[in-house]
């Protein structure tokens, strides 16, 4: 150690000795408790542009250009408080201050720690996870994204109504995102909060380090065990959100004298329910890195997480729900053997493999070079209530059985059913006492109707169903880094990720049955094909009975190949830094369908066509400083996007189909901001806009008024393609910091926008009723234009203040106030089909006004939301211990955080008949906010 | 290496802290739920009076009234019913509806259980032993078949709430074996509605064969098929119904004769008798051999032959009384009316003196009136040219066939076990034809035909004889060259 440094010190001298005119201000910023350098504090010389930033081993240097005379200088690092020390600059003295003391600000690490801890609950429930990108804000300095952090996030607010899609997520330098969503899977390494304290953000379209990065911003977490703070750590934490406790325990050995470190974390997160009934949690984490130094320029690294987790499930309910039950409601569980057993359980295992190479090339340039592979399965638990036995009768085959769904919400469970069309109000009292006083899914019936079921076919009517996505990625990359010159960095790099992806469902549990006839229960009979044809999950093998753990109804793999590069070039001048950055991506898609389905015999089995996609990324920006408190800063970026795998396939589980008219989207953004930096001041005002185009989105649902559908009714289960979609983001955010005496600082934060469809997007069906038609109605368009994009509110107001004694101790609270949140509205509803008879002529009693009152999109009530936040910790010789603790809607608020329309109602009749009913059956469900929560961690360093 | 062992110290107590979290967390026991036993080996026992299935009929034809209500007695005992469950709609072709019958075997009362539950097959399965409590519940007449369930508006019988299944409803233990009683379409009858019975030796009637159970594009609520039965070639066809919701619509009907055991009901209107079986493992119609009467056919002749096997006009016959040519035979197999000589003029003249039957009004239970020729020898000359005149009033439900046996033995009871097979060729008067007129039957050549027989002029009333009508017949003639 002492050798490096003598090295640099003297490679310094040399530096300075070379300078002829020096007014050289240097230094070393040291831990206080640890002793140990700190990398990465940003010294800013207060009132000129002068900043400097400590490398590795906590250096910083100012060779030239300081102004003579007294100047104030500001040390900043992360998780450290701020110190300012006053200098006196002259041409003859260089000025070192070696060491320069930080104390640790235990407050900003556990608090983040607790942002973290409090979102994992919604970072790992897919219905919210586009909606989620706190976790991408959670290492971010910015004022108003640490607002939208820790704050915003229980309301699924999004910054710049972008989506955690929008956002990269980096660990070691390998993009973590998933290629099937492009959304980053947070459970992969949740629980691991310790091995990832080595964290930063870049917001928005601003030069990353390591990547082109997305419009959403780049988190890059470094698990490298070199870089993790020497140490022990033990934490437990209690909540009644998600899990009920956490043990958390991790050992970082820092980089030892023989060039090894190792770091290892492992941690339990469980509980029987969080706060919402039945949702239990089930989370073990172990984490693991080792890294060898094997000379000054050469660090292998090894990094390995295995993250095993299980979540109960909750569903969103419709108002009529919600008002019997409560928000705790959670119609997926029932009672067995006195406990509770949720239905929908989700279990993610994971597991990533990375060996990371970080190489020195020269003083100037370095290269990591990366290689990941992670593997494992997703699957998401439900009840399949379509068992069957097979009857055959002269030689033709018949499925007989079959159950109704079983979930006691189902609608025709609720009083609203027997409310429509008449008004029985004597049975919808019976079915609100029932639901009521029970209401929960009755465990015991279903394994009686299969003990009953399998004494006559030996099947069962009832079964656990497993969609399961067996991921194998290998993922490779490259990224140089290069001082080209002292005001020039160039980093670039290249990549490379192959997917094989194996979906389908499979047996989870028969429930006590003997096993379970894969058909298709509901498959119709149409002109082209007999039922006992349509009903075959694979006819390769028809009528085949299958037990626990085999696969079923639809078995198929996606296939990628994804190869990336991107260049990048930084530049600083006195008045301006600006950058410029670009990427090309080749990406390809391939269905390999591993059952011949019935309804599609010819185009369900074996490979598909392969699509190609070429895209491409530019983007640029600029700071420009106006003084040495307030910048300019400009961002613009053109990117077109491939279409992700669930977007291109629109019925993958039945055919190799692709969407027809698919075609990458094309993004164009551009942001501007003014940002005012002084010791007392921090703010930050943006304005955005960011234009989509082209985009895709696949939805399935059943649906009743089909028009032109060669079904009773209308009816069919749809998977509904909308294409070129154009959206629009537009608007402003605020953050500001008032340091108003050293101890008390004053924030408030505020973000307006409106996110919109900007065109009407082309909207077809495909359905297993119909197969390979794409059925359109009218001019093949839905009126979406100027609806409001679904998620989150669109203005979000925060004001707050904290309060951090020097004894160690500080509380904070926040006032936040929401508005203009909206219901995802359904696209069919306002294509031509809404107003066209099943025959395809306008209905004779259509109204125009009604019609239009029908859908209008409801917009959601504001509602405030108050958190507090405290915390302390105590030096005990040389270890520390601490709590901190958060309530978070302090005041119960209940509110919604979300919600979509039903599209079951497929037309103005339909509509207009249920909307006259005195509750709507099929109303639009919604996702509520928790109330009042509590979170406690209490920890130990050693 | 004191630094390497402090380490190791540390790396062992965390070893031990992670030992102890896991011990005290592994208490989330989501996974791996056994399979619940049903022990049902116990009979239930339901706290009340246990009274006959056909107390329920009773107690609604005492009352006089169209429903029947059950109150709960002054005692506060409540009243129950036991019963076997004989519907079953795992295959789709009940909807929520129970219907059980008071005994496994030999039973004398069935009943219909409204309820608002689906499925029910889960719990109620063929045969299960089943207590219904009545107190509350209303017993009355739905779509012809008594029925409990709450009650509604007027005499109608609505549902009972699903919330209330378990308290009403009450499983024994027992799941019997139930055996159908066997009947013939003649004895279908109020007192086995409700009933699983078992009809042998049937078919489903020829001209069906191609259709599905239900699946038909004319199909609305059933798909109403007939079956006839093999023990009565000229009986009445029986009703078997499946709904068009049921999982086995859309196989085709079997084509086979043999048995098929149903739940014996009435039609939504209450008009007819209908048979619905709960799976398509209720028929047993493996027999290919199957009973239809299988039609003779030589084509038609251009003109009749220059020589008379035999010509009839019953010119000689006696009016107003039953035809009796010489080596015919005039055979009234039921009811009362047969073939006649008439005489009649104006609109709707006879030819001279003709034949006639019909039965319109004639309170017949079942009207069968035949009239068969002399024996024909085919082999003794070629070129047999068959014709007659006929015509009708009114014809409506009743029918005429023309029918040939070579295996008749002469004799009146020998008709019924004779084998009949229609004459395709022979033009018969269509029930849209102008009354007054006379249709040719066309110059049937039975050339292809060997040996010796008989021809037959059936005719049958429909069983309503306020629906049927008459059939006139004359010139009846056979030819050869």
């Amino acid at each position: 150690m002492n050798k490096q440094i003598s090295k640099l010190i003297l490679l310094i001298l040399l530096v300075c000795g070379s300078i002829a005119s020096a007014q050289v201000v240097k230094g070393r910023v040291i831990d206080e408790s640890t002793e140990e350098p700190i990398k990465g504090a940003l010294i800013e010389i207060l009132g000129t542009k002068f900043t400097a930033t400590t490398d590795a081993d906590g250096f910083f240097n100012f060779a030239s250009g300081i102004p003579q005379g007294d100047q104030k200088m500001q040390v900043s690092a992360a998780d450290h408080y701020n110190r300012t020390l006053p200098i006196v600059v002259n041409e003859l003295t260089p000025v070192n201050i070696d060491p320069l003391y930080l104390r640790v600000d235990f407050s900003n690490q556990e608090q983040t720690a607790g942002v973290i801890s409090l979102t994992e609950n919604d970072l790992s429930d897919d219905q919210n996870a586009a909606n989620n990108v706190s976790g991408l804000l959670q290492s971010s300095r910015d004022i108003f994204l640490r607002a939208a952090a820790f704050d915003f996030s229980a309301t699924f607010f999004r910054p710049r109504g972008l989506n955690s899609e929008d956002g990269r997520v980096l660990i070691n330098g390998l993009t973590m995102n998933k290629i099937f969503s492009g959304r980053p899977q947070w459970s992969n390494w949740g629980g691991l909060n310790d091995l990832q304290r080595n964290q930063n953000f870049t917001m928005g379209l601003s030069a990353a380090d390591n990547t082109f990065g997305g419009l959403g911003g780049v988190q890059s977490i470094d698990m490298r065990a070199s870089q993790q703070r020497e140490g022990s750590r033990i934490s437990y934490a209690a909540g009644n959100r998600s899990y009920t406790g956490r043990f958390m325990a991790t050992y970082n050995s820092g980089l030892k004298s023989n060039g090894w470190a190792y770091s290892i974390s492992a941690s339990r997160r469980a509980g029987e329910e969080g706060f919402i009934d039945g949702t239990v949690y089930d989370a073990n984490s172990i984490g693991l890195s080792v890294e060898k130094k094997i000379n000054d320029n050469h660090f292998i690294n090894f990094t390995g997480m295995y993250t095993p987790n299980r979540r109960g499930r909750q569903s969103p309910m419709t108002e009529e729900v919600k008002n019997l039950r409560g928000i705790t409601y959670n119609p997926n569980w029932g009672y067995i053997d006195g406990e509770k057993r949720n239905s929908r359980i989700r279990e993610i295992e994971e597991p990533i493999l990375m060996l990371n190479h970080n190489w020195q090339i020269n003083d100037k340039v370095k290269l990591n070079t990366n290689v990941g592979y992670q593997f494992g399965r997703i699957g998401n638990t439900r009840i399949d209530n379509g068992g069957t036995r097979l009857v055959t009768l002269d030689g033709q085959d018949s499925y007989i059985g079959g159950a109704r769904n079983p979930n006691p919400d189902y609608y025709q469970n609720l009083p609203s059913y027997f409310l429509r069309n008449g008004l029985d109000y004597s049975n919808a009292y019976l079915a609100q006492q029932e639901f009521i006083s029970d209401g929960q899914l009755d465990w015991d019936a279903l394994y009686r109707a299969n003990a009953s079921f399998t004494q006559q076919g030996g099947t069962s009517v009832y079964a656990i169903q497993e969609d399961r996505i067996d991921d194998d990625l290998l993922m490779v990359n490259s990224i140089l880094t290069a001082d080209i010159t002292d005001n020039i960095l160039f980093t670039g790099g290249v990549s490379y990720r192959n997917l094989k992806s194996e979906n389908y469902a499979r047996i989870d549990d028969l429930l006590g049955g003997g096993g379970y006839l894969d058909v298709d229960f509901f498959a119709q009979e149409t002109s082209n094909i007999t039922q006992d044809q349509a009903a075959q999950s694979d006819l390769n093998n028809p009528n085949r009975i299958v037990g626990e753990g085999d696969r079923y109804k639809y078995n198929y793999d996606i296939l990628v190949d994804e190869i990336d590069a991107f260049a990048q070039a930084q530049f600083k001048t006195k008045k301006v830094d600006f950058y410029i950055a670009g990427n090309i991506t080749q990406t390809s898609y391939q269905r390999d369908g591993k059952f011949r389905n019935g309804n599609f015999a010819d185009n369900s089995f074996g490979k598909g066509e392969q699509l190609d996609f070429t895209n491409f990324g530019i983007k640029g920006g600029a700071t420009y400083k106006l003084s040495g408190k307030s910048f300019i800063d400009f961002n613009g970026a053109y990117l077109t996007d491939a279409p992700t795998i669930r977007n291109a396939f629109p019925n993958a589980r039945q055919n190799n189909n692709t969407t027809t008219g698919l075609e990458s989207q094309t993004v164009y953004s551009t942001d501007i901001s003014y940002i005012y930096r002084s010791p007392i001041v921090k703010a930050r005002l943006t304005g955005y806009f960011t234009q989509f185009k082209d985009g895709t989105d696949v939805g399935f649902y059943f649906v009743e008024g089909v028009t032109n559908a060669p079904t009773d009714g209308g009816n069919a289960f749809v998977q509904e393609v909308m294409t070129n979609i154009d959206r629009r983001n537009i608007g402003g955010e605020i953050g500001i910091e008032v340091q108003v005496t050293p101890t008390i600082a004053l924030k408030g934060a505020a973000a307006f926008g409106t996110n919109t469809y900007s065109n009407n997007p082309n909207i077809y069906l495909n359905s297993d009723d119909f197969p390979n038609l794409d059925l359109t109605f009218g001019d093949g368009t839905t009126n979406l234009k100027d609806y409001h994009i679904a998620g989150g509110p669109e203005q979000a107001y925060q004001v707050g203040f904290e309060y951090r004694d020097p004894d160690y101790w500080w509380v904070g609270a926040t006032a936040n106030f929401f508005s203009n949140s909206y219901v995802d509205v359904a696209p069919l509803r306002r294509s031509d089909n809404f107003i066209t008879d099943l025959d395809g002529l306008p209905f004779p009693d259509y109204d125009e006004d009604i019609a239009r009152e029908l859908l209008r999109q409801e917009k959601f009530n504001p509602y405030e939301l108050l958190n507090v936040v405290g915390g302390k910790s105590w030096k005990i010789g040389d270890k520390f211990v601490g709590f901190f603790a958060t309530i978070n809607n302090v005041l119960g608020k209940e509110y919604r955080t979300g919600g979509f329309e039903q599209g079951r109602n497929g037309n103005y009749q339909l509509e207009v008949a249920d909307s006259a009913n005195p509750i709507s059956v099929f109303a639009p469900r919604y996702f509520y906010g928790n109330g009042r929560t509590y979170y406690l961690n209490v920890y130990l360093r050693f | 290496m004191k630094n390497k062992i402090n380490n190791m110290r540390a790396f062992h107590k965390i070893i031990a802290l992670a030992f102890i979290a896991a011990i005290t967390f592994s208490c989330v026991g989501d996974d791996d739920f056994t399979v619940p036993t049903f022990n049902d080996t116990t009979p239930v026992t339901v706290d009340g009076n246990v009274v006959a299935l056909s107390t329920v009929a009773s107690r609604l034809a005492q009352s006089g009234d169209d429903t029947f209500t059950f109150e709960q007695s002054a005692s506060g005992v409540d009243e129950y019913i036991t019963g076997y469950v004989i519907s079953d709609d795992q295959g789709g072709n009940w909807f929520k509806e129970l219907i059980i019958q008071d005994e496994p075997e030999n039973p004398t009362a069935g009943l219909a259980i409204s309820i608002d539950v689906n499925p029910l097959f889960t719990r109620y399965e063929f045969g299960r032993k089943v207590f219904v409590k009545l107190t509350g519940l209303t017993v009355g007449t739905s779509n012809g078949v008594t029925t409990l369930g709450i009650a509604g508006a007027g005499s109608d019988i609505e549902r009972i709430a699903a919330s209330s299944e378990a308290d009403v409803i009450k499983r024994d233990n027992l799941v019997a074996d139930i055996v159908p009683v066997d009947v013939e379409f003649a004895d279908f009858s109020d007192a086995l509605e409700l009933i699983w019975v078992r009809v042998n030796n049937v078919q489903f009637v020829e001209e069906q064969i191609d259709l599905s159970f239900a699946a038909e594009s004319f199909d609305q609520f059933d798909g109403e098929r007939s079956i006839k039965s093999c023990n009565d070639a000229f009986g009445a066809t029986a009703n078997l119904w499946t709904s068009t919701f049921s999982d086995f619509k859309a196989l085709n009907i079997p084509d086979g004769k043999g048995s098929i055991s149903a739940v014996l009901t009435r039609d939504f209107f209450d008009d007819v008798y209908v048979l619905y079986v709960n799976t398509p493992e209720d028929f047993d119609l493996t027999d290919t051999n199957r009973c239809d009467l299988t039609p003779v056919s030589c084509g038609n002749a251009a003109a009749a032959g220059p020589n008379t096997l035999l010509s009839e006009n019953f010119e000689t016959q006696s009016t107003g009384a039953a035809a009796m040519p010489a080596g015919w035979t005039n055979f009234q197999e039921a009811g009362t009316e047969t073939w006649e000589v008439y005489t009649s003029g104006g609109t709707n003249a006879s030819l001279g003196k003709s034949v006639r039957v019909g039965s319109f009004n004639s309170n017949d239970a079942s009207t069968i009136a035949w009239l068969i020729t002399p024996e024909f020898d085919f082999d003794a000359q070629t070129g047999e040219v068959f014709s007659f005149e006929t015509s009708n009033s009114f014809s409506d439900g009743s029918t005429m066939q023309v029918l040939y046996s070579d295996d008749w033995d002469g004799t009146t009871a020998g008709i019924a076990t004779a084998t009949w097979k229609p004459l395709a060729d022979a033009t018969i008067v269509d029930d849209g034809e102008f009354f007054g007129n006379w249709v040719f039957s066309d110059n049937v050549s039975l050339d292809c035909v060997t040996g010796t027989g008989h021809i037959a002029f059936r005719y049958e009333g429909s069983g309503d004889s306020g629906t049927d009508g008459t059939y006139e017949l004359d010139n009846i003639s056979m030819t050869s060259n």
